[in-house]
């Protein structure tokens, strides 16, 4: 990268030379890559040190006979620095030469590179060449990837074991870095923004928490409160996405939005500016409860001359893209709201007052003056001014869809249903309303009047019935919104009036008469009818929030005052402005706030705090207070009155009114044993409120009539703000939000872990801490995880986002919103659940097994264990898997491994290419594509191989296998590779049918197998016609087998006749089993499977209603399963191949050579598999095998396995272990004789079985393996999960190897 | 509260959104009907006097917000419940159907000491209605399956059966008091029941 050329006197320290010409010279830094010097290391620390930190290459200008060298080039990697002294070297060399002069040498290089820089910088990202640089090596540090963007970073110290290390603190938008190099010792430190649990700053130094209870402290020398402010925003905004977007919990920042607000030239980093702008701008808007859309865009200092008090008042003006605004200086003496569209005129004014210089006068449409004077810059102003107006974008009524719906804007409900108040209290309403009229003439009046003390004060007395709507909207700021989207509300009722059955409207259906019921408005079709339309039309605006109970309480409120359009936009603004997240799921934003108000209780009324507490009251009782804004606590009447307070102060008076509540109950609440007690003190008291300037008559609701009346509304208001007004500040409320919300959303995580905890505390491996630690983890890793992905979308599609809020949502009552299930619990679970790359990076850190490297056994035992094929495994799953692989069950591990090597899950494909020398870790997409390939090769293969009735004997164990296969590829969402594996190991498996019609959807393949001895091998070749009769026949039958539960049902279906053929036919064609292999129902689905296995599938419709996989049988909870009904699961015997791999794995498990003893054992097991060849009828090899395989220990027997095992007893007395084996072996081996004898009665000997391939059973092979030492040692030893998990945690926070990109 | 001989019962009311709770508890304790109640949001609250075994003891019921996204609210109503009642609607299949997830939400956030004989009762409200689409038998099975939890037919409008059901209610409540020593509020949530196990996993092992 060229930069501006910078004269040098010192050229060597600290650097060495890499290339040299003439005129040039590449320098390296010492100290940056692998140089281990001495020299280096000291430069090393002092670059960590001094906070230098130079880009490691650079290119120097030098000529033989001057002191002086310009630096002309920086690089941060090896070829971008060569690509520049390649460019030197093309273009200036030659030139160079020439020229004789060293001065003009010099002159004419400085000259170019200069224009070479300029140039360069002009596409640029505006980003100083230094920060570049460190952005470069905050990646190169962390290995971050491309898209994390890095905010700023600071020199800071890392006080770590009571040494400080000096280092920098990075932070980036979405973690906290520090790094360090001391004297060849590096620090790196990654903190995520989601998982801080608090933030704190004493002086100089911030104090970071994180959720696993680490703490960090850094000491800043300069910008300490920047980089807090920095954190701090930076954890609210990542806070905040994971509360409304959990799936993509990654902040990130589209800086364009903010970059006008304080563009001018500084040298700080563009996104920090813009950062610093989008804080700005919230406070902005927020305070002046402008629509979210509104940006701003620059404040100029200016006085502002108030007609009412005859005075200039100091302040700033505020500029944004549609509105023009004042603040004074003074805390609430006036602010001012000019929406631009209003503006007609701007004059410059000068009427020679020598204080009052550079006035400007704004008129607005309706021909109020607006002065002011003391702007510094008012030419810029004024150009700003007229800039923005040009630009001023006047909403249009969209042009919409008509939906043949009738219906008519209802108008404020009081209009018609008319209080009929007292005259007393008619005569109090007049006077106010006279009271307004006259601050409404001297103030203004409409959303740019003067907004002063004045207004508070009228407020809090009460706003007369007639000018509710009006104050209500400019204050709660509902009136901007409505504004700019003129025809909006219509078109979302249409719109909801279309859709049906949805569980949102029933929702809102059965709360419409529960909403304000004692009011005569809400007793008709009038009010009822408006209220459905605003809630249904806030539900399709808002699918996020859809409906919450309370809503409709507030609504039914805002529809007595307010026209139906005006009350929606009312509710807008309370939902997404002035109560955020409220309403949302879990009612996430009143919980922040009752953690607030708790803390308010703290720190105000410190000795209540600890009783409250105690009973726990605070939690109880207040979310009601919160979420309707006292509505449903307090008479109607009284309410009323908080609300309009609440428009003009916000959350603020809740609190201060909760406040109050409790500090005037205080004495009560103090004597209460228990919650109820002190529930019903406050029920009690809230009920008791009344409000005597506004009664209505007659009292409709019983129940309140009953309470004494405890105290006016209007003195709760009035003692809630002379107590608690002053010490409560938005700000503050702010500040106290952010930390609530990250212990809020902290206590979400606790109590779900803490209920999957107790969900699965009987669980066979893990007790609670381990659990909890697994939880962790995952959800740290799946926020690793999904980081990286969702970056890594961004950047292939360049879409911005969409704003959330805009109704382009069609039809929420599909997506989602009426998903919810009632009764919860389901999201929970969800969240824990993981899909295969979190899998594998958990398996690869944690379990023993990861160290296998031949064979992909993290998929094969995630495809085995995921039983529904969801590409998901939730918790439990993931617990049997984990706890098996780490426990120190032997046998059971040995047996999952064997199982793991089977077909189905290893494929022969698989097997081929693990001879093939590949890359260990790949891409998805490769696999998949690899994947089809296979499919591809294998398909037209089988499809040849269809005509040829086959030479191959089809036994018992090819048989298990498929049945095997079957099940398996329920369970696995088994690729073709399996299938057609299948259909290659077993050459007569035919595909029964049309050829042609393999690629369509929902062919069914009969799998045809001969069972042999009846010369019924001849029936493979049996008419089309006739084979589809019985294939029909075979199907129903085979179907309803389909929907067993295991293996062994199965296995005892094949042996056993069907019980239910009874005719000729169907004798016969028992000896013919068929497969239907339909779950593979479409091939081009097929070739996706492998890559569908790594992705969430959804669709699990036609897999999810099958049977357990008859494998996965080892993952259940394995001492209920052996003990269930005794049954024995028969698994498959093994092959060659398989057994080589699987051995194979064995031996990279232990991590160690073959010693001798494996060494024999496994050639004993080849030659076990040898002599199992060509066997005599199948009981006999079944009692041989499985008898012969426990007999292995010894190693003279092995030798000769077809003696009769009819001695069990000798071999329970050396195999303690096997006896439960060898029991399920002999019960086996004892049904079998019996239905031996059944079914050669009938003549057909489906159990005489013949094998000519080489293979080994389970038993076999464990009963070999476990004569080796080493490998009962191996297998036995007990993984502490809680180590694996704690190291992993280490490792990632400390960066020391990165899984960033798995 | 651990320490005083127990004369307070508290007794939880869930179910689905408008399956009529607060209905029942203010037809229980007022003997009054009313259809001009609000939504409940978070939880109402009310006490009652009864006196069951010739011994006065005070019924806190408290009614709990039945739409979903409050119940993670729960916990802080649940703990130290002596009695939970789940109502459904019988003329809403689906509030009977959420009766499981109800029961096993409580279980959970609840963490009695004795989740499988916790006092729980059922009543299918509404019962005065003529569209009833949640059959008696429908209903009795299902209580049988959980343990035999008692289950009453209910119309708070009617007064149909309410007294009754309470009646039950405090009795069972009571009863578990009795079983149940008082040992603390609020049971260790975790159990560390993996010990169990440990043992006959290392019987595998001694090969």
């Amino acid at each position: 990268m060229w930069i501006q050329p910078k004269e040098l006197l010192l050229t060597s320290a600290f650097w060495t030379t890499e290339m040299y010409s003439k005129y040039f010279v590449l320098q390296k830094r010492r100290g940056t890559g692998e140089s281990r010097g001495f020299g280096s290391m000291l430069v090393g620390t002092i670059d960590s040190v001094m906070n230098t930190k130079p880009a490691p290459y650079r290119i120097l200008h030098q000529t033989p006979s001057s002191e002086v060298s310009y630096e002309i080039a920086i690089g941060i990697t090896q070829d971008e620095i060569v690509k520049d002294w390649e460019w030197l070297q093309a273009n200036l060399f030659s030139v160079l030469n020439e020229m004789e002069n060293e001065d003009e040498v010099t002159n004419f290089t400085i000259c170019k590179i200069q224009s070479l820089f300029t140039q360069n910088n002009q596409d640029d990202t505006g980003e100083s060449p230094d920060f570049k640089v460190k952005t470069s090596q905050f990646r190169q540090f962390f290995k971050m990837p491309e898209e994390e963007r890095l905010v700023n970073s600071y020199s800071a110290t890392y006080v770590k074991n009571k040494i400080p290390r000096q280092g920098q603190l990075y932070i980036s938008l979405n973690h906290v870095c520090f790094y360090s190099y001391m004297l060849s010792q590096e620090i790196k430190r990654i903190i995520r923004f989601a998982e801080l649990e608090d933030i704190s700053r004493s002086g100089n130094t911030i104090y970071l928490k994180t959720t696993n209870n680490m703490t960090y402290n850094f000491t800043l020398l300069f910008n300490s409160s920047e980089a807090h402010d920095l954190i701090e925003q930076l954890n609210k905004m990542a806070i905040q996405k994971l509360i409304h977007d959990p799936e993509s919990p990654v902040v990130d920042h589209d800086p364009s939005n903010y970059s006008r607000y304080g563009a001018k030239a500084s040298k700080k980093p563009v996104l920090l500016r813009d950062l610093t702008a989008r804080q700005k701008s919230e406070e902005f808007r927020v305070y002046f409860r402008l629509p979210q859309t509104e940006i701003i865009d620059g404040k100029i200092k200016a006085d502002i001359w108030t007609p009412y008090s005859k005075r200039f008042n100091a302040g700033y003006i505020y500029l944004s893209p549609n509105f023009f605004c004042f603040r004074s200086d003074v805390k609430d003496l006036v602010s001012v709201v000019i929406p631009m569209k209003t503006i007609k005129s701007v004059e410059k004014k000068d009427d020679g007052h020598q204080r009052y210089d550079n006035q400007i006068v704004i008129f607005t449409s309706e021909n109020v003056p607006f002065m002011f004077a003391k702007i510094m810059d008012r030419e810029v102003l004024i150009s700003k001014i007229t800039d923005l107006l040009s630009r001023i974008h006047v909403p249009i009524s969209r042009e919409r869809a008509k939906y043949d719906i009738s219906w008519s804007k209802q108008t404020a409900l009081l209009n018609t249903f008319k209080t009929q108040f007292s005259a007393d209290i008619q005569k109090k309403q007049e006077q106010k309303l006279a009271r307004w009229e006259d601050h409404f003439r001297d103030f203004g009046r409409g959303i740019a009047m003067f907004r002063t003390t004045d207004v508070i004060n009228l407020i809090v007395e009460g706003i007369p019935d007639k000018l509710r709507q009006e104050i209500w909207l400019i204050f709660s700021g509902a009136i901007h919104d409505k504004e700019m989207n003129p025809g909006l509300y219509e078109d979302l009722v249409e719109k909801a009036a279309c859709i049906k059955d949805c569980f949102v409207h029933d929702e809102i259906d059965r709360d419409l008469p529960r909403s304000l019921p004692e009011h005569p408005a809400f007793q008709c079709t009038d009010g009822i009818g408006a209220l459905r339309r605003v809630l249904q039309a806030y539900a399709l605006r808002n699918p996020q929030v859809g409906y919450c109970q309370a809503m409709n309480i507030v609504s039914s409120v805002f529809l007595l005052f307010c026209d139906e359009e005006n009350a929606f936009w009312m509710l807008a603004s309370l939902c997404e402005n002035l109560l955020p997240d409220y309403y949302k799921d879990k009612v996430v934003g009143a919980q922040i706030d009752q953690g607030v108000l708790n803390e308010l209780v703290e720190t105000h009324l410190s000795d209540l705090h600890e009783h409250l507490e105690r009973l726990g009251v605070i939690k109880m009782i207040s979310i009601s207070w919160f979420l309707t804004i006292f509505i449903s606590v307090i008479s109607y009447e009284s309410s009323l009155q908080i609300l309009d307070c609440f428009f003009y102060e916000g959350a603020k008076i809740i609190f201060m009114i909760s406040l109050q509540i409790i500090e005037w109950n205080r004495d009560k609440l103090l004597k209460c044993q228990d919650d109820g007690e002190a529930m019903l003190v406050l029920q009690t008291y809230l009920e008791g409120i009344y409000n005597p300037e506004y009664q209505v008559p007659p009292p409709t609701d019983k129940r309140k009539l009953d309470r004494p009346q405890t105290q006016t509304v209007q003195t709760l208001i009035h003692e809630a703000y002379t107590k608690f007004g002053e010490e409560l500040t938005q700000q503050r409320i702010e500040e106290l939000r952010n930390k609530h919300r990250r212990l809020t959303v902290r206590q979400f995580d606790i109590d779900n872990e803490k209920t999957i905890v107790k969900a699965h505390a009987q669980n066979a491996y893990f007790n609670g801490q381990e659990l909890h630690m697994l939880l962790t983890i995952i959800r740290e890793e799946k926020l690793n995880l999904k980081s990286v992905q969702q970056q890594q979308q961004k950047t292939q599609c360049h879409m911005s986002e969409a704003p959330q809020l805009l109704p382009h949502h069609t039809s929420p009552s599909r997506s989602g919103v009426c998903d919810i299930m009632p009764g919860g619990g389901s999201g929970r679970h969800e969240a824990y659940s993981v899909n295969f790359e979190v899998f594998h990076t958990l398996f690869s850190e944690l379990t023993p097994w990861r160290k296998c490297v031949s064979v992909d056994i993290c998929e094969k035992l995630f495809r085995l264990t995921d039983k529904k094929g969801t590409g998901q495994l939730d918790f439990g799953q993931l617990i049997n898997a984990f706890g098996l692989v780490c426990s120190a069950k032997c046998i059971e591990k040995l047996k999952l491994l064997f199982v793991l090597h089977l077909p189905p899950l290893l494929s022969k494909a698989e097997i081929e290419r693990t001879r093939r020398p590949r890359p260990r870790i790949k891409d998805d997409a490769d696999e998949a594509f690899e994947a089809e390939d296979f499919f591809d090769e294998d398909a037209s293969e089988s499809i040849e191989a269809l005509p040829s009735p086959s030479d191959h004997n089809f036994d018992a164990d090819d048989y298990a296998l498929i049945t095997a296969t079957q099940h398996l590829h329920n369970l696995a969402g088994i690729s073709g590779n399996t299938f057609m594996d299948l259909s290659r190991t077993t050459p007569n498996l035919s595909l029964n049918s049309n050829a042609s019609s393999l690629a369509q959807r929902n062919s069914t393949f009969y799998v045809d197998l001969p069972a042999p001895l009846q010369g019924t091998a001849t029936r493979t070749d049996a008419g089309q016609d006739d084979d589809n009769d019985i294939g029909l026949h075979q199907q129903g039958r085979y179907e309803s087998i389909d929907t067993f539960s295991d293996i062994s049902d199965l296995g005892a279906a094949r042996i056993t006749p069907p019980q239910t053929s009874t005719t000729a036919a169907a004798a016969t064609a028992s000896d013919q089993l068929l497969l239907n292999v339909e779950t593979i129902s479409n091939f081009s689905q097929i070739s996706d499977l492998v890559a569908a296995t790594r992705l969430d599938r959804a669709d699990s419709n036609a897999t999810d209603t099958r049977s357990l996989g008859s494998l996965g049988y080892l993952l259940d909870q394995p001492d209920e399963s052996a003990s269930a009904s005794g049954k024995h699961r028969h698994i498959p015997h093994m092959r060659k191949e398989n057994f080589q791999l699987l051995w194979r794995s064995i031996i990279e498990i232990m991590g160690c050579v073959q010693d001798e003893e494996m060494r024999c054992a496994y050639e004993n097991l080849i030659e076990m598999g040898n002599s199992n060849i060509k066997k005599e009828p199948s009981l006999e090899s079944f009692t041989q095998l499985n008898l012969g395989g426990s007999g292995d220990e010894q190693p003279d027997s092995n030798g000769n396995p077809t003696t009769p095992a009819a001695e069990p007893s000798s071999t329970t007395r050396l195999f303690v272990a096997l006896e439960e084996e060898l029991r399920q072996a002999k019960a086996e081996a004892a049904g079998m004789a019996t239905t031996t004898n059944n079914s050669s009665g009938s003549g057909s000997s489906s159990a005489t079985n013949t094998s000519d391939a080489w293979h080994i059973s389970i038993n076999q092979f464990i009963a070999t393996a476990l004569t080796c030492e080493c490998v009962v040692k191996a297998f036995q030893t007990h993984t502490e999960i809680v180590e694996q998990i704690e190291q992993l945690q280490k490792k990632r926070r400390k960066c020391l190897s990165t899984n960033y990109n798995y | 509260m651990a320490t005083r001989k127990k004369s307070l019962l508290k007794v939880i009311i869930l179910g689905d959104s408008s399956v009529g709770k607060t209905s029942l508890m203010n037809q229980y304790v007022n003997k009054r009907f009313s259809n001009q109640y609000k939504a409940t949001i978070g939880a109402d609250f009310c006490t009652k006097e009864v006196v069951v075994h010739d011994r006065v003891v005070t019924m806190q019921i408290w009614d709990t917000a039945g739409q979903e996204r409050f119940q993670s609210l729960g916990v802080a109503f649940y703990r130290g419940a002596d009695c939970c009642v789940l109502v459904y609607d019988v003329t809403a299949p689906n509030s009977f159907k959420n009766l499981d997830s109800w029961r096993d939400e409580f279980l959970i956030q609840a963490s009695p000491r004795d989740p499988e004989h916790f006092p729980f009762v059922v009543l299918g409200n509404k019962v005065d209605l003529d569209n009833r689409q949640v059959s008696t038998r429908r209903a009795q099975q299902w209580c049988q399956s959980k343990n035999d939890i008692p289950y009453y037919e209910t119309s708070a409008k009617e007064g149909i059966n309410v007294e009754m059901a309470f009646q039950t209610i405090a009795k069972n409540a009571l009863e578990q008091e009795a079983e149940a020593e008082l040992i603390n509020d609020f049971p260790d949530q975790l159990r560390l029941n993996s010990e169990n196990n440990r043992p006959s996993n290392a019987d595998n092992c001694q090969c």
